[in-house]
C-alpha cells in the first residue's frame, strides 16, 4: 500500500461525504464525534448481532421449550408450565448427576491449578533444556479431547492398557479402570494432563513479579516457601481466579465421560460409568437418547442459573483476597 | 502482551543465585538439588508424553496383541502398514477434507471478524461502550455446551443440519476471545497511525483495512492458528450438526474405527487418532510463539 493509494481513497471518502449528507453542517466537531459513534457500531455490529443471534436467541428458546412438551416429533406438544421443572427437582438422577459434576469440580480444578502452578515454578528456574521442558510439558494442553480420550481409553484398558502392565509388575491384580467406581480417577487423569495449559499462563504471570520484591524477601531471609505462599502466590491471584472461574464451568461442560465411554456417539450415553454419569450427560441423553427437547431444555436451565450463582460466589468470596495490582510501573 | 522467555530467564537467575550465596551451602547441596530437580522433571516429563507413547505403540501392533491380556508392551512386529490400513478403512481423507475445509472457512472469518470488531472496541467509542465490553468479557465465561444445544435445534428448524453454515454464522459472529486478543493489540499502537489518515478524511473501515491490518500479521497468524484447532478438534458440533459423510475427522476417529459386528478396531484407531492428532501438535510447534502470547494475554487480564 503507497501513501498515493490512501490519498486517493482519502479523496474518495471525501467526496462521498461532501455529495452525500449534511452538505455545510457547519460543525465539523460533532459530526466527527457522530461519525466515531456510528463506526463503533459499525465495527462492533458482527459480534452484537452475533451475540443476539447465536447466543440470545437459543437461550430464550431453550427458556420456552423448557415450558413446553417439545420432542421435535409429535406435533401434540403443549405448554405445561413449570411442570419440566418440578418433574427434574423430584428425579434422583438430576441431583446424583449434580452432586458428582460438584464434586469433579472442587476436585480437578484445584487439583489442575496446583499441578499447573508447581510446574510453572519448576520450569521457572534456570535449567538446561528449559524451553524443551515447557514445550513438552505443555504439548498435552494442544491434544484434541478426541485424541486424549482415544488415548486415555487405551492406556487404562483393562487388558492391554499400561496402567494394568504396571499394575501386573508389582503383582497386583487387573483393574477395571474405565469402569466403576475406578472411571472417575481416569476422567480426572485426563484433566491433569492438560495442566500444561495453566503452567504456561502462571508463568507468563511468574514473569511479572517484580525482581525487587524477591531480593528484599532474600536479603530478609525468607525462606523459599514463604517467599512463594507471600510474594508469588498474591501477585498471581489474578490469574488464579480466572483459571477457577474457567475451570469450574469447562469442568461443569466436559464431555470426556463421553469420550472415554465404550461407544461414544451422542446415543452412546447409557454406556457411561455411573461415576462419570455427570450432569452434562444427563443433559445428553435425555436430549438426544430420548428426545425429550423440553425436559432437557429445562435441565440446561437450571445448569446455567447455577453456573451464574457459582461463578457470582466465587468473585464475591474472593474480592478481599485476590490482589490487583494497581501500579502498572511497578510491574517493570 | 508477547512472552519473552529471556525476560524470564534474567529474573529467576538473579533472584536465585542471591538466595544461594546468601545461605552459603556447600557446592554439594547445590548439585544433589539440582539432581533431585532434574530428576524429578524428567520423570513428569516422562509421565506426561506417556499417552502419546502408547498411543504410537498400540498404533504399531497386531490386533491379538492389542487384545492380550497381560500387556503386550512392545508389539513383535512393527506393523507399520496399519497406519495404511487405517486410511484405507474409512474414507480418511475425505473426512481429513472436510475437517479441513470447516476449520478454513471458520478460523478465516473469525479471524476477520474478530480483527473488525476488537479495532472498534480498542479505537473507537460511543454511548454504551463500557457496558458492550462488559459483555463480551462475560461472554466469554458463557457456557457454550449449554447454548450448542438449542442452537442445534434452531439450524435443524433453518435446514442448516448437513451443511457447513453454521460455520460461516459463528465465523461470522466474532469470538470473544479473539475478539480481546486483537483489542489488546490494536490499542498498544501509536495514534499518530489514524491521525493523519483522519485529517485526510478517510473512513474507518479503510483505516482498518489499510492501516491497522497488515500492521497485525502476528496477531492474523495466532488467531487463525487457534481457531483452526478450536475447529480441528471439536468433537462435539460436527457430531451434533453434520451426517457422518459430511463429518470431521474427529467424529470419524472417533466412532467408525470398528468392524461390522461394532466390535472396536484398537490398533487402527490408535494410528488413525496419530494422524489426527500430529498436525496440530506440528502447527502448534511451527506457531508455538503467537499461541503461547495469545493465551498468556487472555489469562491475565
Amino acid at each position: 500500500m503507497t501513501v498515493e493509494q490512501i490519498s486517493t481513497v482519502a479523496d474518495r471518502a471525501k467526496e462521498a461525504t461532501a455529495s452525500g449528507r449534511a452538505p455545510a453542517d457547519g460543525r465539523p466537531r460533532t459530526s466527527m464525534t457522530t461519525r466515531r459513534h456510528r463506526a463503533f457500531y459499525m465495527f462492533t455490529s458482527p459480534w452484537i448481532i452475533g451475540f443476539l443471534l447465536l447466543t440470545i436467541v437459543p437461550m430464550v428458546y431453550a427458556l420456552w421449550l423448557s415450558f413446553t412438551t417439545y420432542d421435535g416429533i409429535s406435533p401434540h406438544w403443549r405448554f405445561i408450565g413449570l411442570d419440566n421443572y418440578s418433574e427434574l427437582l423430584a428425579d434422583p438422577v438430576t441431583w446424583d448427576s449434580l452432586g458428582r459434576t460438584g464434586l469433579f469440580a472442587v476436585t480437578s480444578v484445584p487439583l489442575s491449578i496446583i499441578a499447573g502452578l508447581g510446574l510453572a515454578v519448576l520450569v521457572n528456574r534456570p535449567l538446561k533444556a528449559r524451553g524443551l521442558f515447557r514445550t513438552l510439558l505443555y504439548l498435552p494442553a494442544v491434544v484434541p479431547p478426541v485424541g486424549a480420550g482415544i488415548a486415555f481409553k487405551m492406556m487404562f484398558d483393562q487388558n492391554s492398557g499400561a496402567a494394568n502392565g504396571v499394575l501386573n509388575i508389582f503383582g497386583i491384580d487387573a483393574l477395571g479402570w474405565l469402569a466403576d467406581p475406578y472411571a472417575r480417577y481416569v476422567l480426572l487423569m485426563t484433566v491433569l494432563w492438560g495442566a500444561g495449559n495453566i503452567m504456561i499462563i502462571s508463568l507468563a504471570g511468574l514473569q511479572d513479579v517484580p525482581r525487587e520484591l524477591h531480593e528484599a524477601a532474600t536479603i530478609d531471609g525468607a525462606s523459599a516457601w514463604r517467599t512463594f505462599r507471600s510474594i508469588t502466590v498474591p501477585l498471581l491471584s489474578p490469574v488464579l481466579l480466572f483459571q477457577t472461574v474457567t475451570g469450574v464451568i469447562a469442568s461443569v461442560q466436559t464431555i470426556m465421560p463421553l469420550l472415554l465411554a465404550a461407544e461414544a456417539t451422542t446415543a452412546g450415553v447409557t454406556a457411561i460409568p455411573q461415576s462419570n454419569y455427570m450432569y452434562m450427560m444427563h443433559v445428553f441423553a435425555e436430549y438426544f437418547a430420548l428426545g425429550r427437547y423440553g425436559y432437557a431444555s429445562a435441565l440446561l436451565w437450571v445448569l446455567f442459573v447455577l453456573i451464574l450463582i457459582v461463578t457470582g460466589l466465587i468473585f464475591r468470596f474472593t474480592s478481599g483476597v485476590v490482589f490487583y495490582n494497581v501500579d502498572p510501573e511497578a510491574k517493570k | 502482551m508477547t512472552v519473552t522467555s529471556s525476560n524470564v530467564t534474567s529474573v529467576s537467575r538473579t533472584s536465585t543465585g542471591g538466595g544461594r550465596s546468601a545461605g552459603s551451602p556447600p557446592r554439594v547441596r547445590l548439585r544433589t538439588g539440582r539432581l533431585v530437580l532434574y530428576t524429578v522433571l524428567v520423570v513428569i516429563t516422562g509421565l506426561f508424553l506417556g499417552p502419546f507413547g502408547w498411543l504410537f505403540l498400540t498404533g504399531l501392533k497386531t490386533s491379538a496383541e492389542t487384545a492380550a491380556a497381560p500387556v503386550h508392551w512392545l508389539p513383535t512386529d512393527f506393523q507399520w502398514h496399519n497406519f495404511a490400513d487405517a486410511f484405507n478403512l474409512i474414507d480418511f481423507l475425505g473426512y481429513a477434507r472436510n475437517s479441513l475445509i470447516i476449520a478454513f472457512i471458520y478460523a478465516t472469518l473469525v479471524t476477520l471478524s474478530s480483527a473488525w470488531v476488537g479495532y472498534g472496541f480498542a479505537r473507537l467509542d460511543a454511548p454504551g461502550k463500557k457496558t458492550l465490553f462488559g459483555v463480551l468479557l462475560g461472554s466469554m465465561m458463557l457456557p457454550q455446551m449449554i447454548t450448542l444445544l438449542p442452537t442445534y435445534l434452531i439450524f435443524a428448524k433453518l435446514g442448516m443440519v448437513d451443511t457447513y453454515w453454521p460455520w460461516v454464522l459463528w465465523g461470522l459472529a466474532a469470538a470473544p476471545y479473539l475478539v480481546f486478543l486483537f483489542r489488546q493489540f490494536f490499542a498498544g499502537l501509536p495514534r499518530e497511525l489514524e491521525e493523519a489518515a483522519i485529517v485526510d478524511g478517510c473512513g474507518y473501515a479503510t483505516i482498518f483495512w489499510r492501516i491497522f491490518l497488515p500492521q497485525s500479521w502476528p496477531v492474523l497468524s495466532a488467531s487463525f492458528v487457534i481457531a483452526f484447532t478450536w475447529t480441528w478438534g471439536d468433537y462435539i458440533a460436527p457430531q451434533l450438526l453434520l451426517s457422518t459423510e459430511r463429518s470431521t475427522l474427529a467424529v470419524a476417529v472417533m466412532s467408525t474405527y470398528v468392524t461390522t459386528a461394532g466390535t472396536p478396531v484398537t490398533n487402527l484407531q490408535a494410528a488413525a487418532s496419530v494422524m489426527y492428532v500430529v498436525p496440530i501438535l506440528l502447527i502448534f510447534l511451527v506457531a508455538q510463539r503467537g499461541f503461547v502470547a495469545g493465551m498468556s494475554t487472555s489469562g491475565l487480564k
